[in-house]
């Protein structure tokens, strides 16, 4: 490597002596490239150490601005913070978060999908993800980032958000009518929900919502157990008891609350209606059975004929109702004893009466609806 | 005892050699550029602070460039700009030959300039330092000198596969700007170096690309009409920025010579107002380039960022500073890219990528304008991203700006830079073959020199040679060549005028001590019988000159040597 003259086929006497200059030479640089490699890379470490410091200063910087309100400051900060910390989940996380707070879902989406791509069982990136098609209104990919996100692997003390995240999704569930999913998820949720107040009567609301009253009366009487005075858990008992024609215990609960919301006193008004106007209750006798078949004929007759007075159709269906009720009307004011068959009979016309009525001439009265449900509770609506 | 070692075995030996110090080149480019990058993100760290007030923003920059610019012009000289021209001129014209105080110069006002607000890119500087590092270590080895100017591109293509963590581009760099040659002997020990740089750099920095990019695709084929459209526009911005700097450049040189040890604080006056209005042009600038490609920039800042910074480096470059424009260009496209998507995407939303894409591709449109390496940046801006999907509407867009630039200003911007010093890098059309006879071979040496200021019926009176060519001017300070013919000529109708004015009107054809033959006779034929050869160093100086009748002797005296040889 040397430059100096070399002949054909001769060994030159200083060969050597250049040989091992060379080496020593190559040998000395190659000591300098060690020392400088271990050098530069305490100076780099030093310096990555400084980045993590800055991005972790941006990154509260940006939570603050967030907490304030001030989307695009904490916008700037939390990209801040993910250019100091480039593989930095919790800060990607939060960009992507206050992104969807300014409406960026795009963008934030773009984000999370590529977060997503190193780790796609990550709880807290799936629910973002979720979230942000919740809000598009991409039911499937939503349905799917939930599920990813609910069955990914949660630390062990996040028991109570991976809860929330099951609600949120039963919310979602709901909103979009997919009751029978919701009520899937629902037994699932109340399986592994804490006892506890509140989060019984959250799940009784949610199982309400989705029509599971029976789910919904279970987790009101759980939360009664533990608070028997609760007015929401009485309340909300008494109307899951109510939708499940379960009259007696709705009105014994919803005479022990206070509660005097409309609902409440609606439904406390027409549960007694029904219980005090039933003809086919059990255990009362027959002369109160006839008293208030009587009874209600009486205002299922006055109802038709003010309705057809009001909107007078005059259909062959109208008159055969009509001479229906008289002749019932007749039949019970003879002193004689009415059998079972009369009575079922009876409350069979007044049901077909008042649906008529409802429809016809709307909206029910309490006692329309009283009517109506004791209709239904025999069979009328199967007819 | 061994036998003799036959001159093959030596040359083998040789070569192994010559294998191993590109390797250790290659680390220690590398570690050089890494230190050199972590280093100017310490030093901006520690000037600037996490969120710097105003008055910190407007001072530092023109504070520090105080002692930058007296560093510049009292020790290190070398060391203003970018440093890949210097690094060409250094392979091209000097044997390789860079003193060892300029890797050292261009570390310390590099890290300096950079880190203290200037508008300027780290990897320009790391090709310098590394080719200086390259050739200080080939004359510490006492390697032969051949070998030393071999390193240089060797030291460069390893900093810079360093500096960009990009191993191919930083060969494809070497081998097209540095040698100007693709097909180059040296891609074996360039792509060796720039391996071992880019293992070291990994080793301490990791395997992460420059810029995180959400993969990017060709959404519709049609969408390729947009891209084109931007390696247009991209064409257009780099032109603007090339003649902008080359101007402003002119302007700073153009004032008195006392003032070059103020020209970059003036620089850094401008640069702290600049900062003031957006900081987001400081330094290399990288991260807003990422925020750029993950679409994170609304369309005004955007279109802002892209003047603003355009504007910073132009000012930043031509105050004398150190710093290359490596990154200026990259941050410049894309903004202008990712300004040009938003506008494509709000049009065409479904058969668009996102603006991301064209930040990207405008990325690449600018370096292949401004630094006019177009194979360079396509696989750049590939290794940059590590993203495949992108590289047809790159090579698109790459290839107009190239071309649109490359139509209305022919010279590339680092040879301009150079010219504007005096320098002229041979071009690859015009560099001879080693056997072939060039301008230097066929030019007369004993020149007759004529006094610009003198009179022209004076001149001619005194003019005792006969052989009728004559160099007006001095040796250092060339004006122009003249024939007998031209001077009576001109004595017919203007016999009073000075020499100098009259030379004025001259064409300035002349040929460098390297051109060939052909060349040589071709611009020969286009002037009035004379030929200037000047150097390629300086433009002042002559170094002889040919005419029709030196090229005969020239030939005669080749011929001469070539029969002797052969007895």
């Amino acid at each position: 490597m040397s430059s100096t003259p070399q002949r054909s086929g001769q060994l030159i006497p200083d060969r050597l002596a250049v040989i091992h200059r060379e080496m020593l030479q190559l040998v000395a640089l190659a000591v300098i490239a060690v020392a400088a490699f271990f050098l530069t890379r305490a100076v780099a470490i030093n310096n990555r150490e400084s980045s993590l410091r800055t991005a972790a200063e941006w990154y509260r910087r940006g939570e603050q601005e967030l907490e304030s309100g001030r989307i695009d400051d904490a916008i700037a900060a939390f990209r801040r913070a993910n250019v100091k910390s480039r593989n930095n989940k919790v800060y990607s996380v939060a960009l992507a978060r206050s992104l969807t707070i300014k409406g960026d879902r795009d963008s934030a989406r773009a984000i999370l999908l590529t977060l997503r791509e190193s780790a796609p069982e990550d709880a807290s990136i799936n629910l973002q993800l979720a979230r942000i098609a919740r809000d598009r209104q991409d039911v499937t990919e939503a349905l799917r980032f939930y599920h990813d996100a609910l069955y990914a692997p949660w630390p062990p003390d996040a028991t109570e958000a991976r809860r929330r995240v099951r609600l949120e999704l039963i919310q979602f569930l709901l909103t979009h009518g997919q009751t029978s999913d919701a009520q899937s998820e629902l037994l699932a949720a109340s399986a592994d929900s804490p006892d506890d107040v509140t989060h019984h009567l959250e799940l009784a609301q949610l199982f309400g919502a989705a029509g599971d009253h029976e789910g919904a009366l279970s987790q009101y009487e759980r939360a009664l157990r533990l608070a028997p005075d609760n007015e929401e858990a009485l309340a909300g008992a008494g109307q899951a008891a109510f939708h499940l024609a379960r009259y007696a215990l709705a009105q014994r609960y919803l005479n022990r609350t206070r509660a005097d919301g409309t609902d409440v006193r609606s439904t406390r008004e027409v549960v007694d209606l029904i219980l005090s106007r039933d003809p086919l209750a059990p255990r009362i006798g027959t002369a109160e059975r006839k008293h208030r078949l009587t009874e209600n004929v009486a205002y299922a007759t006055q109802r038709f004929a003010a309705c057809v007075a009001q909107s007078p159709a005059g259909s062959a269906d109208d008159l055969s109702l009509q001479n229906e009720a008289g002749a019932l009307a007749a039949r019970l004011k003879t002193p004689q004893p009415i059998d079972q068959d009369i009575i079922e009979a009876g409350a069979d016309s007044i049901d077909r009466i008042e649906h008529v009525v409802v429809e016809r001439c709307g909206p029910a009265t309490p006692i329309d609806r009283a009517l109506l449900l004791i209709g239904r509770q025999h069979g009328g609506e199967s007819r | 005892m061994s036998a003799p070692a036959t001159p093959r075995q030596l040359r083998l030996r040789e070569n192994q050699l010559f294998l191993v110090l590109a390797i250790l080149v290659g680390v220690l480019a590398g570690l050089s550029a890494v230190l050199f990058s972590v280093s100017i993100e310490q030093v901006s760290r520690r000037l600037f602070g996490l969120a710097p007030s105003r008055a910190r923003l407007f001072l530092i920059p023109p504070m520090v460039s105080v002692a930058t610019g007296i560093l510049l012009a009292k020790v290190f000289p070398d060391a203003r700009g970018s440093g890949v021209p210097q690094t060409e001129s250094a392979y091209h014209l000097a044997g390789g030959q860079i003193p060892a105080r300029v890797p050292i110069g261009k570390f310390i006002t590099g890290v300096l300039c950079i880190g203290s607000g200037h508008s300027m890119g780290r990897e320009g500087p790391s090709v310098q330092i590394g080719a200086g590092l390259a050739s200080t270590i080939g004359r510490w080895l006492q390697v032969p000198p051949q070998r030393v100017r071999e390193l240089v591109p060797v030291g460069a293509a390893g900093a810079l596969a360093a500096a960009f963590n990009t191993p191919v581009a930083a060969v494809l760099f070497a081998l097209e700007e540095i040698i100007g040659d693709m097909n180059a002997s040296l891609i074996g020990s360039t792509v060796v170096a720039s391996v071992a740089s880019v293992i070291v750099e990994r080793s301490i920095l990791g395997n992460e690309p420059l810029f995180h990019v959400p993969p990017y695709r060709l959404v519709h084929p049609a969408e390729l009409i947009a891209y084109a459209g931007l390696g247009i526009c991209g064409g257009f911005v780099s032109l603007l920025f090339s003649k902008g700097l080359l101007a402003a450049r002119r302007l700073f040189r153009s004032l008195p010579a006392g003032s070059r040890i103020l020209q970059p604080a003036i620089g850094g006056l401008i640069i702290g107002g600049l900062l003031i209005v957006s900081p987001a042009v400081m330094g290399v600038g990288y991260e807003y380039v990422d925020q750029a490609l993950n679409g994170g920039l609304l369309l005004k800042t955007m279109l802002l960022l892209c003047f603003l910074k355009l504007g910073a480096t132009i000012v930043s470059y031509a105050s004398g500073n150190a710093g290359g424009i490596f990154a200026p260009s990259l941050y410049i496209g894309a903004m202008a890219g990712g300004a040009a998507g938003m506008l494509v995407h709000r049009f065409a939303p479904f058969s668009t990528a996102d603006p991301g894409a064209y930040a990207l591709v405008g990325m690449g449109t600018l370096f292949a304008g401004i630094i006019r390496a177009p194979m360079t940046s396509v696989f750049m801006i590939f290794e940059i991203t590590q993203d495949y999907q992108i590289l047809v509407p790159l090579m698109v867009a790459n290839m107009l700006s190239f071309v649109i630039s490359r139509r209305f200003q022919a010279v590339p911007l680092y040879h301009a830079l150079l010219h504007q010093d005096g320098i002229h890098l041979p071009s690859p059309a015009t560099q001879a073959s080693p056997a072939a006879r060039t301008a230097r071979d066929l030019m007369r040496t004993d020149l007759v020199y004529l006094d610009p200021q003198m009179p022209l019926n004076l001149a001619i009176q005194g003019i005792t040679d006969r052989r009728g060519a004559y160099v007006v001017g001095a040796r250092d300070q060339f004006i122009a060549a003249v024939t007998r013919e031209q001077l009576e000529r001109w004595h017919v109708s203007a016999p009073n005028d000075q020499l100098g004015s009259l030379v004025k009107e001259l064409p300035s054809i002349h040929v460098h001590p390297d051109h060939p033959l052909d060349i040589v006779v071709d611009r020969l034929s286009q002037s009035e019988g004379v030929l200037p050869v000047v150097s390629r160093t300086d433009a002042h100086r002559v170094e002889g000159i040919v005419t029709p009748d030196s090229i005969l002797v020239g030939r005669d005296r080749q011929r001469g040597l070539g029969d002797r040889v052969r007895e």
